[in-house]
């Protein structure tokens, strides 16, 4: 987004301040607020690497900025998190102002955090805003020899109509293992869910069952923990709590296959 | 109210003849104040000068939207509680102003409800993504020569139905950060 002459200049003063907002749908945010993706995995690259990869998977922190900030609290008292992962629905109503809000209390994590887009991120201007604050939709990144696959699979958005989650390139992404012994997939829907394209199910769940290296699939959107094999084929899935629970995992992943979940409960009361 | 708004606007020629002692119309420019990067538009003053509904154009640009450019319409009636003069008769403050608005922004992405969006079932998203309802507070400074046009200068701070919620359920989000500056130019045509 290049802005051109005394008008920008005094355009990028006035949006730099909070106060100053065109449309709470705007995707415009200052540039240190932007691509936020890239710039967590930036931080996560030259990060010393150990042997084990052990991350915080949590879900939907949506409209729950007291418990995001416990949550940061609690997180950073955590030895040994490489990173945490947050599977979507960062904001309710997709408005700007609450991407901020939520990264403005995510950024003070020790460690960098990565996200996914969840359904109601998609509401209204959301997917404009998040793609400008945070980056693709569907995107990969490598990290202690495990791939990451991220992506959009909140179906019922687009209206179904087998468009989304893009099957043909997750087939590429779990298809390219080279230099990793891992695939981790994440989007915010888990495929047994009602909001996920139903004409979809078949050929997605076919796409992991295919990858011999796929640890699990993580996913939100339940607001709660579920465990298990539903569709019967040796591939695991799992969800994590939405923040309100005041509950998040960490995963440690080793060896080929091999993982532990731990649950931390954080904050007193309700 | 809101159909009051909309009869006063679109039917002013009919509400100055049933009003005589209504005051004139005004032309408005605004900037910023989640309506659009500038809006455009006017209104006429009733209840002797002390509320003023009108109806705002406003325009986001691509480089501001993310994608295809968004106008948003807006209705608002400011409610002006008294008047201060300034010495000399030319100044005047109004130095409280009071308001609320509904607007609406256009484009594909935005449902009035979920239920017209056709995609989710009854009560999936309890709220409009095309409709915001507002409330406001500012301060005005105007101009002009008596029984001639003035012009105004005004400044006021907003918020929105959805930035109250998220207000109203956390302890941690304060008041700044719901609020929105907004401001702009105001004329009266004789």
């Amino acid at each position: 987004m290049r802005l051109r002459g005394s008008g920008g200049i005094l355009l990028l003063l006035l949006a730099g301040c909070q106060l100053v907002e065109f449309s709470p749908n705007q995707a415009y945010v200052p540039t240190r607020e932007r691509s936020l993706t890239a710039q967590n995995l930036r931080r996560l690259e030259v990060q010393p690497a150990d042997d084990t990869l052990r991350f915080v998977f949590v879900g939907d922190t949506q409209r729950f900025y007291d418990e995001t900030e416990a949550f940061v609290a609690s997180v950073n008292r955590q030895r040994a998190v490489d990173f945490v992962l947050v599977g979507g629905d960062i904001s309710d109503f997709g408005l700007t102002r609450e991407f901020r809000w939520v990264n403005q209390r995510l950024a003070a994590l020790r460690v960098p955090y990565l996200t996914v887009i969840g359904n109601h991120d998609l509401v209204g201007n959301g997917s404009a805003v998040y793609q400008h604050i945070y980056g693709p939709l569907n995107y990969t990144f490598q990290y202690q020899q495990t791939r990451f696959i991220c992506l959009d699979n909140n179906g019922r958005e687009y209206g179904f109509g087998r468009q989304v989650p893009d099957v043909s390139w997750l087939r590429q992404q779990l298809a390219d293992t080279a230099g990793t012994r891992r695939t981790i997939v994440v989007g915010h829907m888990p495929p047994t869910d009602e909001d996920f394209d139903p004409q979809l199910v078949p050929a997605y769940t076919a796409a992991l069952r295919g990858c011999p290296q796929l640890v699990f699939h993580l996913a939100a959107h339940v607001h709660r923990f579920t465990a298990g094999q539903p569709f019967h084929d040796r591939v695991t899935y799992l969800t994590t709590y939405s923040l309100q629970k005041k509950r998040y995992h960490i995963l440690t992943v080793w060896g080929q296959r091999e993982f532990r979940l731990e649950t931390v409960t954080y904050g007193a009361g309700n | 109210m809101v159909a009051g708004m909309l009869a006063v606007v679109l039917l002013p020629t009919a509400s100055a003849r049933a009003q005589h002692a209504a005051g004139p119309y005004f032309l408005t420019l605004h900037v910023a104040g989640g309506t659009g990067l500038v809006a455009l538009g006017g209104g006429y003053r009733l209840a002797h000068e002390r509320l003023e509904p009108e109806l705002l154009v406003g325009y986001v640009p691509r480089r501001l939207s993310g994608g295809k450019a968004l106008a948003i319409f807006t209705l608002k009636t400011t409610w002006l509680p008294w008047k201060v003069g300034l010495g000399a008769a030319r100044w005047q403050t109004q130095p409280v102003t009071l308001g609320a608005m509904v607007n609406y922004t256009t484009g594909q992405q935005f449902f009035l409800t979920n239920n017209t969006a056709g995609r989710y079932r009854p009560g999936y998203y309890w709220w409009s993504s095309a409709v915001r309802l507002g409330l406001l507070a500012g301060t005005r400074l105007s101009y002009g020569r008596p029984g001639s046009a003035r012009t105004a200068a005004y400044a006021e701070l907003s918020t929105n139905d959805l930035h109250l919620v998220s207000a109203l359920t956390n302890h941690s989000l304060r008041l700044p950060d719901i609020l929105t500056l907004g401001g702009g130019l105001k004329q009266t045509l004789k």
